[in-house]
């Protein structure tokens, strides 16, 4: 019982203190370390939802970071993010379209990447297709970094075909070559509840796409090139607005306004269907005989409409490193299995890296996808893209059920689309 | 003996405030605070994602009358109110005067009820595939009888009623419950001395079933305008404002202009407050056509 006796000699206490740190800094350097958690919101609502959980489920298993998604229908998402984001509550990652990543930009919701951080996680322009990357941009600077192309193709039911006539001598549909050949085939295919040409998955005559696919192909959009007056009112834009009116009311060729294209197709009754990427997946799986061509040239040039996926990262608060890390590293983690994204969710990839890949040139529709690549055409960079879009809607289904002319539906959207606000 | 009278008052209504306290608070909370943050809105040119705001005056309220889509989405609620309106009051009625009694009444009423258990969407997204141009069975029976098909719901000229049809299918069974509990509060020795006096059942329906009914007619009458200038559910899921902005509502509207068209919550909030306006005089309206003739 002697205070010697108890006492702790200095060697001791150092190595006691010494062993203790070391035991407390153990998890900060060795393997026990939890990995991070991230946030990450998408409107994948379709079957390509399920494709992103089983990659997310591998990339869990690869590198210990787990993901917490929240799938929200694309408008609910962007109506979250532009609440949550100024609050400080948006997710650590965000997938996006094209065409949202200016007005998120100028409403300060998406975090800026400057090149070092880019060239630092490997990833570089020359990698992916221009326009896809070039999406990413706002006024100089980037904002997001593609994933994949979702795009207008043609599809072709071979059977409709068949019964009017128009397979070749190869065995293959006929592909019109101008406008005036893919009326007057569709004319022939047309009878009863049969439709020889439709555009837009559902609700045809105010999808919006298509209109703006249409106007591209003549050389015409939505705003002019200053990005601050409307476009559509020009005589480039007026022939689309009336080639869209004549498609129902004079050529009686396409399914009513608020039709299912997609459901009509699949039982067939409409021929040639310009639509999304993303159905011909769903199409394999209804065992419709069906194939892909290139978009055809309806005006004066082939553009093809696309509206590539954007990875984005959402302002926050504070910036907590290890998440941020966690996300990049997701990030670059699909970005080199996007092969495996492209041949399950049907959507070619933006980098090239997956083009070449023999699982996907072996797949006609991809390869067809990939041939459209050098007419892809997105939206203009204006935060008023979104909003324009909105009130374009209504009018150009106001084209297609007669309820008004196409010049004075065109005036009327250039003066809504001219009232927008700042 | 007063001064222990009011301090027993004093303390009794304390100890009332108290109880109603946290119901007070959350309606001041979540009803009164955003109706006067509304109200301040309208005044400003507020923006989600704008950092800053600025006080506009009147301009929110004086821009919906230059704004067309507005006017016609005020128009387009008026007429889905007022079109709507007779069909909702008589046809549940007359199936709560024929469920009122009989053999399957219980049966009858479940079945009626139904439709009103499912969510607007369901409803909504049922009528969807059942006016389906293409694919629905509406068109395949009309066909199979040699009738012209129609796009029900793309035809300006049709498509607010094929909105109009699906309510009234929806609510029918709600009204039909609230018609059969005024229904038994008529008590039955009236319709007995009338049937005394030589009355037939029409006779006794006008001069007994109606005027005692006439509470139940304003409640539903009125609890239904309400709710027609509140539409939205039905026409985002069925239509979609469309064919153009042929069955756009002012919700529908309102709703667009603060998260879809750039956030304008100032410009929305002036909206609402309109609303609110013309659902306040038309419901004034109804009670002044109305309850001078009401007994309650």
């Amino acid at each position: 019982m002697n205070r010697a006796g108890r006492s702790v000699s200095r060697r001791t206490f150092l190595i006691a203190t010494a062993a203790t740190t070391g035991v407390a800094a153990w998890p900060r350097f060795g393997l026990a370390q939890p990995k991070a958690t991230i946030t990450y919101w998408n409107g994948l609502t379709g079957a390509d939802g399920k494709v992103m959980d089983e990659l997310i489920d591998r990339f869990t298993q690869d590198t210990g970071i787990k993901i917490e998604q929240q799938r929200i229908p694309w408008a609910e998402l962007y109506a979250k993010l532009q609440v949550s984001v100024p609050a400080g509550e948006g997710p650590d990652l965000a997938l996006i379209h094209t065409v949202e990543v200016p007005h998120f930009a100028s409403d300060g919701v998406l975090e800026a990447i400057d090149d070092a951080t880019l060239g630092g996680k490997g990833f570089k322009g020359d990698d992916y297709l221009p326009a896809t990357w070039q999406g990413g941009t706002f006024q100089g600077k980037r904002y997001s970094l593609p994933l994949d192309v979702p795009q207008h193709v043609l599809y072709l039911n071979v059977k409709v075909m068949k019964d009017a006539g128009f397979i070749g001598a190869d065995g293959k549909p006929k592909v019109p070559a101008s406008r005036d050949e893919l009326v007057t085939m569709a004319k022939k295919m047309t009878k009863d509840d049969s439709f020889g040409f439709g555009i837009g998955t559902v609700n045809p005559g105010k999808y919006t796409w298509g209109f703006h696919n249409l106007l591209w192909q003549n050389g015409a959009n939505i705003y002019a090139s200053d990005l601050k007056r409307a476009g559509v009112t020009d005589p480039a834009a007026l022939e689309v607005a009336e080639f869209w009116a004549a498609l129902p009311n004079q050529h009686k060729i396409v399914p009513p306004a608020n039709a299912s294209c997609r459901d009509a197709f699949i039982a067939n009754r409409l021929g040639m269907w310009i639509a999304g990427s993303w159905n011909f997946t769903g199409l394999r799986e209804a065992k419709v005989d069906f194939t892909a061509a290139p978009l055809p040239r309806i005006f004066k040039q082939p553009v093809v409409w696309a509206m590539p996926h954007q990875y984005t990262f959402p302002k926050v608060k504070t910036v907590d490193r290890a998440k941020r890390e966690a996300a990049w590293t997701h990030v670059r983690w699909i970005t080199d299995h996007v092969a495996d994204w492209t041949l399950k969710a049907g959507q070619v990839s933006a980098s090239r890296k997956g083009h070449t890949d023999p699982r996907v040139t072996a797949d006609p529709v991809l390869r067809t996808l990939l041939a459209q690549a050098p007419n892809w055409q997105v939206g203009q960079s204006t935060p008023k893209w979104v909003a324009a879009e909105n009130v374009t809607r209504p009018m150009i289904e106001s084209m297609y059920t007669g309820q008004k002319p196409a010049k004075a539906a065109m005036e009327d959207l250039a003066k809504q689309i001219n009232a927008l606000p700042e | 003996m007063s001064g222990a009278l009011g301090r027993r008052r004093r303390r009794q209504a304390r100890t009332a405030y108290l109880f109603l306290a946290p119901g007070l608070l959350l309606f001041a909370a979540f009803r009164l605070y955003p109706l006067l943050e509304g109200l301040r809105l309208s005044f400003t040119n507020a923006r989600l994602g704008r950092a800053t705001e600025q006080f506009v005056g009147f301009a929110n309220y004086t821009r919906l009358t230059e704004d067309s889509r507005f006017q016609v989405s005020l128009t387009n609620t008026a007429f889905y109110a007022l079109a709507s309106t007779l069909p909702v009051l008589v046809i549940p009625l007359l199936l709560a005067l024929a469920l009122n009694r009989g053999a399957l009444r219980n049966t009858l009423r479940s079945v009626f009820f139904f439709p009103f258990t499912l969510s607007v969407v369901t409803v909504g997204l049922a009528w969807l595939w059942l006016l389906d141009p293409v694919v629905g069975p509406f068109n395949y029976y009309l066909r199979r009888l040699g009738a012209p098909s129609h796009s029900w719901l793309a035809e300006p000229q049709t498509a607010m009623w094929a909105i109009i049809v699906t309510t009234v299918w929806w609510v029918t069974g709600y009204y039909l419950v609230i018609y059969l509990a005024g229904l038994q509060d008529i008590p039955r020795d009236l319709y007995e001395a009338a049937a005394l006096d030589g009355a037939g059942g029409w006779r006794s329906f006008w001069a007994i079933t109606l005027p005692l009914l006439r509470p139940v007619l304003l409640f539903v009458m009125v609890t239904h305008v309400i709710g027609s200038f509140q539409l939205f559910g039905q026409v985002f899921v069925l239509t979609g404002g469309g064919p153009g902005d042929a069955t756009r509502t002012v919700v529908q509207h309102l709703y667009e202009t603060a998260f879809q068209n750039f956030f304008q919550f100032g410009a929305a909030s002036a909206m609402a407050w309109v609303l609110f306006a013309v659902v306040l005089g038309f419901s004034v309206l109804q009670f002044r056509l109305l309850r001078g003739h009401t007994e309650y």
